[in-house]
């Protein structure tokens, strides 16, 4: 396999005005593509009045775009075979469109004009409100969603991006003006800081110059700064408990803040969690409160590592008479990981299993797109995906100790509760 | 430019002396490769008293065989990177690990150990209670669980389809491990497998191992019809529940036909043009517009004008005739009435003017594209020629291509007019009794 048919190398194509534009080859055998574009533009940069505004503009852009209503919009991908999602995260958000391999700079097109020139309908704006503000009720009241929402609310500051899980309020999605909209879009849509990231059979040279002529109207703006304040520990045992009468099953949420990923401890660090919580079926958590306490049907860890930081967190979904024998079982794995070497095999295991999983990230296309996708928001090497087996194998039990003790730190856990929490007659 | 036809990679397939179907489908490039499991249970077997039974049997296979003791599959997979998972459904129960190519070994071995030998001890039995209990709880706190739940239980007196995979409650409480076993016994064996094995590997010796690991088992395992028949509905059945939440929510049921019925064909793309899904062929599983389909009827006729904020519809082909079911999830001050009378209005309408031109192109596109990028990757290759024979051939999802392209308009208001009467009709609505903040 030539290196720029592995999926796994992820080219820097070239730089147009502050779009950075990425091709990938497709794994073998793939009659698919994926094109996503992914802009400072997530809920990071809204205000509080406005919370919610960047997820109603990414999905905005998604809905109609330059000469496309919102049924012809869904008719133009219905008729090449194409689908379209949208991601909204913090710092970032994100359109993908995924189609047949041929169709890929038919694909571009759509995507230059949903990114750069989204309607904004008046029609489309009601309807995504609405939704909008139906997510955001859900949210409050759905054991899940909640508990997520509160762990954010306890372990981020007033004003942090990551605080907010970006579906907003019913007054602040209220106040959102079609003129709010098209502003939000202007400033955050076609400046710099941007990427452009392909995966399909096309060459680099090809990819760069359809961006090229499809998103030409691309600013040269600089890329908008986000405001990080800085976290600090919430102090002793922090806990949140939200008793929601007439469901069935509590979800508990342990966390806290955590590194960003270019840390240079990402890596031990993502084996700690992976240790902990992060491996299906092998990790700590699922052993202990799942396989052996027969306690809950999922419970799992994750640390969401971003450009300015990030969190990680524990998760398990447990009956109203069993969440108390749960809660004291995860703390006590969270403190263990912290605190305690990682015996050699355990560690072999978990470390191997991560490598080993890459093939299986290589089945399609739109698996091995999220790889580049990720590969390249973080302005990462090229190989960096190649030399992933090397850097893990070359982490010791030790550093992963001391990274978990940076990234997964007990002493700033917060502890939420949501669900039927009271016992009732 | 399409490539017309089912795009799925060539195949071989053989059954051994025991019964069990194989087929095996190369795709040399792959670099992983994946086994699939399917078995011809589900809760269509059960009945009151062991309801959640194939579902539990299911969760008791990763518990222990004489080669893998408790937890060892899951070591033995992960460890070399592999993924595995099964789900149960009214019809099957399938069970598959997808790892990189050179470990094809791994799970062909786990499923021959666990195959007529799963261990169901008293112990795990026990303490898998809770974990099902527990999964049934998280599911509970969806109502849109609760409501379909009920709305099965309410079309449905006589067939097992009447109750939910996971089971009832009680059942869970009270299912003993000797009734497992039992079950298992009955259910589980090569007669009533089939097995795929997708991705890359040379298919002459993986047959031969295929031969040497499961050729020795005992011909065992029952695909048992399920003689009980639902008699016609005679009139309109209804039910009103409340609970936690805070938006009011819907589902309609109407009895609609079985796999096998002539109507298949007209029927799925009955359901696509009114919820956008082109289901079977969707292009796309797991990377789609997260149920979003704008030009979809009911969404146009529903949530542009601001009834309600999702609507879709649902029918998938089943052994036994099943529903044909629309969800709809009432905007900020429109009443269940107002959305139910909205529903009824489209789909009278629809029942009489049939699909227009435009939108049987549509959906001929989706039908098209989707058969021709739906077979990516080893873990899909394997579910979708797994799929379409267990429930009848690899060549029924030919049929079904070719009769799917061949129906006419006039066949799909044919199939409204049949679908949709209201003696046939079920109706479950939600009204949430949470409070809802000024907004």
């Amino acid at each position: 396999m030539g290196e720029t048919a592995n999926p796994l190398r992820v080219e820097y194509a070239g730089d147009l005005e502050g779009l950075t534009v990425v091709r990938q080859a497709a794994p073998s055998g793939a009659a698919s593509c994926s094109l996503t574009y992914v802009g400072p533009a997530g809920w990071g940069y809204e205000s509080a009045e406005r919370a919610g505004i960047a997820r109603l503009v990414n999905q905005l852009a998604t809905a109609a775009a330059g000469p496309y209503d919102r049924i012809a919009l869904a008719r133009r991908l219905d008729r090449v075979g194409a689908t379209v999602s949208f991601q909204t995260a913090p710092e970032s958000a994100e359109v993908t469109l995924w189609g047949p391999a041929d169709e890929w700079e038919a694909l571009l097109r759509v995507l230059a004009e949903m990114v750069l020139r989204p309607r904004f309908d008046p029609e489309d704006i009601e309807r995504v409100r609405r939704q909008a503000f139906e997510r955001s009720l859900r949210e409050t009241t759905q054991p899940a969603s909640r508990a997520d929402k509160e762990l954010l609310r306890a372990i981020f500051p007033e004003g942090h991006p990551y605080r907010s899980t970006g579906i907003g309020e019913a007054t602040s999605l209220r106040r959102v003006r079609r003129a709010d909209l098209e502003r939000f879009h202007r400033d955050h849509y076609s400046s710099g800081g941007a990427l452009l990231v392909v995966t399909g059979p096309a060459r680099a040279s090809a990819v760069v110059a359809a961006a090229r002529g499809h998103f030409e109207e691309f600013g040269a703006r600089d890329a908008p700064k986000l405001r990080v304040p800085v976290v600090r520990p919430p102090g002793p045992r922090v806990e949140r408990s939200i008793d929601l009468p007439g469901r069935a099953q509590v979800e508990l949420r342990m966390g806290g803040s955590s590194i960003a990923r270019g840390a240079p401890e990402y890596p031990a660090a993502y084996l700690a969690n992976e240790v902990l919580g992060g491996r299906p079926l092998l990790s700590r958590l699922f052993q202990r409160v799942r396989e052996r306490g027969g306690l809950a049907y999922h419970a799992s860890s994750a640390l969401e590592a971003m450009r300015f930081g990030g969190f990680w967190a524990a998760h398990a979904g447990t009956g109203a008479d069993r969440w108390r024998r749960v809660v004291p079982m995860v703390r006590s794995e969270i403190a263990r990981i912290a605190s305690q070497t990682v015996p050699p095999a355990e560690l072999n295991r978990i470390r191997e299993s991560a490598i080993g999983q890459l093939p299986l990230l290589l089945e399609s296309t739109s698996e091995a797109h999220e790889l580049a996708v990720d590969l390249a928001y973080h302005g990462l090497p090229s190989d960096y995906w190649i030399t992933w087996p090397a850097t893990l194998r070359a982490i010791s039990g030790r550093a992963v100790r001391e990274a978990a003790a940076t990234a997964i730190d007990p002493a700033g856990a917060v502890t939420v509760l949501a669900g039927p929490l009271r016992r009732r007659p | 430019m399409v490539r017309p036809g089912v795009a799925r990679p060539a195949f071989v397939r053989f059954r051994l002396p025991n019964g069990l179907r194989v087929l095996l489908a190369p795709q040399p490039e792959s670099p992983s490769a994946s086994v699939w499991v399917w078995y011809r249970v589900g809760s269509k077997n059960e009945w009151p008293g062991v309801t959640g039974a194939s579902h539990w049997v299911e969760h008791m296979l990763f518990e222990g065989s004489p080669r893998y003791g408790k937890g060892a599959i899951d070591r033995a997979v992960v460890s070399v990177g592999g993924e595995l998972n099964a789900f149960t459904d009214t019809d099957f129960t399938a069970y598959f690990t997808t790892v990189p190519r050179e470990h094809l070994d791994v799970p062909l071995d786990i499923e021959s150990d666990r195959m007529t030998r799963a261990l169901i001890t008293d112990e795990e039995v026990g303490r898998e209670r809770t974990v099902i209990h527990s999964e049934r709880e998280g599911n509970e706190n969806w109502p849109e669980f609760r409501v379909e739940e009920e709305l099965y239980q309410l079309a449905f007196r006589v067939h097992p389809y009447r109750w939910d995979a996971l089971g009832r409650r009680s059942d869970i409480e009270s299912l003993t491990p000797a009734q497992l076993r039992e079950y298992y016994q009955r259910f589980y064996g090569p007669r009533n497998a089939v097995l795929v094995v997708s991705g890359g590997f040379d298919p002459r010796p993986v047959a031969r191992d295929i031969r040497r690991r499961f050729s020795r088992l005992p011909a065992a395992g029952d695909d048992v019809a399920v003689p009980d028949v639902e008699p016609e509905a005679r009139g309109e059945r209804r039910a009103e529940l409340s609970g936690p939440g805070t938006t009011p929510y819907l589902q309609i049921g109407w009895r609609a036909p079985a796999l096998d019925d002539p109507a298949t064909p007209a029927t799925l793309l009955l359901d696509t043009i009114l919820g956008g899904e082109a289901r079977l062929f969707s292009p796309s599983s797991g990377w789609g517009r997260a149920g979003e389909h704008p030009s979809a009827r009911l969404y146009r006729a529903l949530v542009d004008p601001g009834l309600a904020v999702r609507a879709t519809s649902e029918w998938r082909p089943r052994v036994y005739p099943g529903l044909f079911t629309i969800q709809a999830q009432a905007a900020r001050g429109v009443s269940l009435d107002r959305l139910e009378e909205a529903i009824h209005r489209l789909l009278t309408r629809f029942a009489r003017t049939g699909p227009t031109t435009t939108e049987m192109e549509d959906v001929r596109a989706k039908i098209r594209h989707g058969a021709a990028l739906a077979y990516e990757g080893a873990t899909r290759t394997g579910f979708r020629l797994g799929y379409f024979s267990v429930l009848r051939s690899p060549e029924f999802e030919d049929e079904l291509y070719r009769a799917l392209l061949a129906v006419r308009p006039r066949e799909i208001a044919e199939r409204a007019r049949a679908t949709f009467r209201p003696e046939a009709r079920v109706v479950v609505r939600y009204t949430p009794t949470d409070e809802v903040p000024d907004g």
